[in-house]
């Protein structure tokens, strides 16, 4: 009895882990595996008869590293600045505007994914250009002295990367900040509190998985993102998503390629992990100091 | 590899001029599809392809990259009862993976592949041996580029386009002329620092060392390879604003940069493009450059043989053979474009019909051994630009 | 509950509404609403959902903005206070407690709000809990608490910071029927304990008349009726009230002599006619199921005949529908040893208290 019920629940489950296991356990599982081989001869991608952690040693050199760190970089202020635009905009929809006008905003917070990637990263090439209409605003309005010299530079690419991932920061803070709820901020103000105490006391400390995930789902598919250091970035806004593109398309090398492409994986995970502690580290401090010690209580 | 959508539907023609299909893919891709290749030559088997009989089938598939054919064109062939099925691919891996796929039931009947891939299709059996017989307008073509060192005898190919690299310079930011690969790489470490755009193709970008220091653009030394990487990473990279294969025909009307190597056919849009032509000097830099070029060929299993070679045959006329040209920029290899150019009023003609002189000194990029160092190279530059 | 009392209110409690109106678009939701809530006293909003009372509560908690109109605590204006500033706390129908800190927590919020010192909190919060017993469950996430320990939570939060007034939304409204009891009765004794103003809004009148000093029924944003419970439950002011409290028997009839009127199904006695209502006027009889008496034997003096139709034990007392020749249906609830031996279909006689009708003009 128990067992069956058991099967039924891995049946009932099978989309799910099928999905897992075709959709990302087995392409994973392949990368790691080239990532041991190496790369026989010019028309040959990869080659496992051999196997060693020579393509580590090889991806792990000045270029890669010092690509890192500016891809880090570029990764860490991106999620941030999404971060800092996207909490006011989500607080805004979730409980300032009109409930009726909701879904119209949230359409419109997703159609530039209407659009190719790739198109909406080289429109920002027109806005941006010396001679583009931005340019010209900008002077004529005497922000700016001289044309606007941002395209092929790392703003273009910190701009770029928060044009495009932006809106997978908005939605799961909507979604956290609306499910927080006016009951809890209207028994907030009912204790006393003002809008800021409610903010930070109540809507912010319950929106923390949003934020959370909101940061994973920008900073991880922004740290293998190569299409907008690509369009935008020229010399300066170089991404670590270049080096494994080129090792796969333009030199044909899939051994060292899947040997960076671990690397960038272990090294975004890395990095998650220690934003993650310091999350937890600064939650644990914002616990301590509103604990309530009674006196001779069962507490 | 990235899609190649429609661009134009997004930037007037006016504004921006549009992306090539070679300015969009040779820097992402150069040498590919090879794993695909390794796997399919293990087995035989491929459907055969229909014989030509003298009656021309009422459709015919052609597998092309996106948007490379003028519609009227097309339009004008498809009155003579032959309806003709477009499908676009955006690399060729993404080509030689669907055919070796397939094994000849693809259902195309004329690919466009890239020169430099052509030696490995034909040893795998993706291609059908062209019978010349049925391509009179052969003859229509410039010798200049037949008989090509990856297909002689234009065994499986004849010639779609082609095209070469050089640079195009900010006359009012480079006072001086610049002729050779040499005055390219001296102008971009001093008047043209921080405003150079290289393409983002480890060939190419190797090649302007290459070239101005007397050496094969093709080399597989060690020592050349070594002295390409201590200059171009330590010395030109530094100077280096973009590298970027789409920079040309938005980098002249925008005047993003005053110093851009590009294939030249953009460079003629870029002018297009731009309210100052004057201003800008685009040079067939000396003593080489690429040569690339695009083929018309018949995939194995075709099954319209007839209307595949008419197709062909059609092509190759001199006036449609000019509307081709007027609508992708770039020459046909066709004899006497450059005077109907002429009579046309076709603009700039000489970004897109070099002399002679020029065509004969170019060295059709070779894929061999030194390809990975050479993508190395380029990634060492990118790091180092941007550190 | 606890007999220490750690927060008597020195200051005035009393709330008085001066022609409050509420609009949302082109509903109005409250219409001209006066009222003096005495300071101490328990007294309830009762209607049914929609008739305002909601809003009412949510204007003098500083939630929503009347249109028209000033709210008076202690007889200063609040009106243009925000909802923090307002010497008011809320207990909310679905608790509202935050999820994210403990029950020490929560019930510390408004303290340290108002930056109480940490002793005083932590003393505060002790004698709060303490009061609604859930001292135990001081460190609990809210989320691990059954619904009564829920509410209780909520009360502390709100009693601990010694409001003048408390509003109470609907607070029983998601426990079971038994616990409500139990928290109606403890509700009722902490508010006479502690003296503070308690607003209650519900909509079960059995909640509003065990509890309450006073109630207010409103109906179509508008005071139907503000009187003592037995006020309102012995002598409604009008239809919609008699309605509304206890269960009642409607029956349509004319005036056909100063101490009778003339129904469909005979005549009844009536003990005084109300003021305005003249002989052969129609009008509307009520009368209370509790005081209807069903009987197989013709009573002495007046009363309807009709079919027995339905039988139910209601556990305190027996519910008999009776239909009456001409279709009316009277309901009848009388303890089970008061009750006869009866049968569905036997024919009975329905009969009550002269004094126990009351008259009220035909709704026009």
């Amino acid at each position: 009895m128990a067992r069956r019920k058991v099967n039924g629940y891995a049946a009932i489950g099978f989309p799910t882990w099928a999905y897992v296991v075709f959709f990302f356990i087995v392409p994973l599982a392949l990368v790691l595996w080239y990532s041991f081989g190496y790369k026989p001869d010019l028309f040959t991608a990869h080659a496992n008869d051999i196997l060693s952690f020579d393509r580590y040693a090889e991806a792990l050199d000045a270029t890669f590293v010092g690509t890192f760190w500016n891809t880090l970089r570029i990764g860490v202020i991106g999620t941030l600045l999404c971060l800092i635009i996207a909490l006011p905009f989500a607080y805004w929809l979730a409980v300032k505007m009109n409930p009726k006008w909701r879904p119209l905003a949230l359409a419109l917070v997703l159609v530039p994914f209407w659009t190719n990637f790739l198109v909406r990263t080289l429109g920002w090439q027109i806005v941006l250009s010396p001679r583009g209409f931005l340019s010209d605003a900008l002077q004529n309005l005497g922000i700016i002295h001289g044309r606007l010299d941002i395209l092929y530079t790392q703003s273009a690419v910190q701009l770029g990367v928060v044009y495009n991932y932006l809106p997978l920061m908005i939605l799961p803070l909507y979604v956290a900040i609306d499910r927080a709820g006016r009951p809890l901020r209207e028994a907030s103000a009912d204790l006393g509190a003002n809008r800021w105490k409610t903010l930070f006391t109540v809507t912010l400390p319950l929106a923390v998985p949003g934020i959370a995930s909101g940061c994973l789902l920008v900073f991880i598919p922004l740290m293998g993102d190569y299409i907008t250091a690509s369009v935008l970035g020229g010399a300066q806004g170089n991404m670590i998503g270049q080096l494994v593109a080129s090792q796969f398309n333009t030199a044909q090398n899939w051994a060292l390629g899947s040997a960076m492409a671990v690397l960038l994986m272990v090294f975004t995970a890395a990095a998650v992990i220690v934003f993650g502690a310091a999350g937890l580290i600064i939650r644990s401090l914002v616990r301590r100091s509103r604990r309530v010690q009674l006196q001779g209580g069962a507490a | 590899m990235v899609e190649r959508p429609d661009i134009r539907a997004l930037v007037p023609r006016a504004s921006a001029a549009r992306l090539s299909r070679r300015a969009f893919l040779s820097g992402l891709v150069v040498i590919g599809g090879t794993s695909v290749l390794a796997a399919c030559a293990k087995s035989t088997g491929f459907a055969p392809s229909a014989l030509p009989d003298g009656r021309v089938e009422g459709k015919l598939n052609v597998y092309s990259w996106g948007d490379y054919d003028d519609p009227s064109n097309i339009r004008s062939f498809q009155k003579s009862g032959t309806s003709v099925q477009f499908d676009s691919f955006g690399s060729n891996e993404e080509l030689i993976a669907k055919l070796g796929a397939t094994r000849g039931t693809s259902g195309y009947d004329i690919i466009v592949p890239t020169g430099s891939y052509i030696p490995m299709m034909a040893k795998n059996g993706l291609l059908e041996p062209l019978d010349h017989r049925y391509l009179k307008n052969m003859g229509n073509i410039d010798p200049l580029y037949l008989d090509q060192s990856w297909d002689p005898g234009n065994k499986y190919t004849v010639c779609k386009d082609w095209g070469t690299t050089g640079f195009v310079y900010d006359t009012r930011a480079i006072k001086r002329d610049l002729l050779t690969w040499g005055d390219f790489l001296d102008a971009a470490t001093t008047e043209a620092s921080k405003n150079v755009a290289l393409l983002e193709d480890p060939w190419e970008v190797a090649c302007t060392f290459f070239a101005a220091n007397g050496i094969d653009p093709n080399t597989t030394k060690k020592a050349d390879l070594e002295a390409a990487n201590e200059y171009l990473v330590n010395t030109l990279a530094p100077h280096v604003k973009a590298f970027n294969s789409v920079a040309v025909t938005s980098g002249i009307p925008e005047e993003t940069f005053t110093l851009m190597q590009a294939f030249n056919g953009d460079v003629r849009q870029g002018l297009l493009a731009t309210d100052k032509p004057d201003a800008w000097k685009f040079v067939y830099p000396t003593p080489t450059a690429n040569l690339w070029m695009d083929n018309w060929a018949i995939a194995r299993g075709a099954q319209n043989m007839d209307a595949a070679y008419q197709f062909i045959d059609y092509i190759l006329k001199p006036e449609v053979s000019f509307r081709e040209v007027d609508y992708i920029g770039y020459s046909t290899g066709i004899k006497d474009l450059a005077a109907m150019a002429k009579k046309h009023d076709f603009s700039y003609p000489e970004l897109v019909f070099p002399d002679a002189e020029v065509i004969q000194r170019l060295t059709p990029a070779e894929v061999n051994s030194s390809a990975g160092e050479l993508v190395a190279i380029l990634n060492r530059m990118m790091a180092k630009a941007g550190s | 509950m606890s007999n220490t009392s750690p927060t008597r209110p020195e200051a005035d409690g009393s709330v008085s509404l001066v022609g409050i109106t509420k609009t949302f678009g082109n509903a109005t939701a409250v219409d001209h609403i006066d009222l003096e809530v005495r300071s101490g006293e328990f007294i309830s909003l009762l209607g049914p959902s929609g008739c305002g009372k909601t809003t009412l509560l949510r204007m003098i908690a500083g939630f929503e903005q009347p249109d028209e109109g000033d709210i008076l605590v202690g007889g200063a204006s609040v009106v243009d206070l925000p909802p923090h500033r307002r010497p008011v706390n809320t207990v909310f129908q679905s608790y509202a407690l935050f999820p994210h800190m403990t029950v020490a927590e929560n019930v510390a919020y408004g303290l340290r709000q108002r930056r109480v010192p940490k002793d005083e909190i932590a003393r505060r919060v002790q004698d709060s809990l303490a009061l609604a017993q859930m001292v135990d469950f001081a460190d609990r996430k809210p989320t691990t608490l059954s619904g009564g320990q829920q509410q209780r939570v909520a009360l502390a939060r709100a009693l601990v910071n010694r409001p003048k007034v408390l509003l109470l939304d609907e607070p029983m409204s998601a426990l079971d029927r038994k616990l409500r009891e139990e928290m109606q009765i403890e509700l009722k004794l902490l508010q006479r304990e502690l003296g503070i103003t308690f607003i209650f809004v519900t909509h079960d009148q059995a909640e509003a008349l065990s509890m309450s000093d006073r109630v207010v029924v409103m109906e179509k944003g508008a005071v139907q009726q503000l009187g003592t419970t037995e006020e309102v439950y012995r002598d409604p002011a009008n239809a919609f009230v008699a309605g509304f409290i206890g269960k009642q028997n409607f029956i349509d009839a004319t005036v056909s002599s100063p101490d009778a009127l003339t129904t469909a199904d005979g005549s009844i006695p009536l003990h005084r006619l109300p003021q305005g209502v003249t002989s052969g006027s129609s009008v509307r009889a009520a009368v209370r199921a509790e005081v209807v008496q069903v009987s197989a034997q013709r009573p002495n003096g007046p009363a309807l005949q009709g079919t027995l139709a339905g039988i139910s034990f209601l556990g305190d007392s027996i519910q008999y529908v009776v239909l009456t020749a001409s279709g009316l249906e009277l309901i009848a609830r009388v303890s089970p040893d008061r009750a006869e031996h009866l049968s569905t279909g036997d024919t009975v006689w329905c009969s009550w208290d002269a004094s126990e009708l009351r008259v009220f003009e035909a709704a026009a």
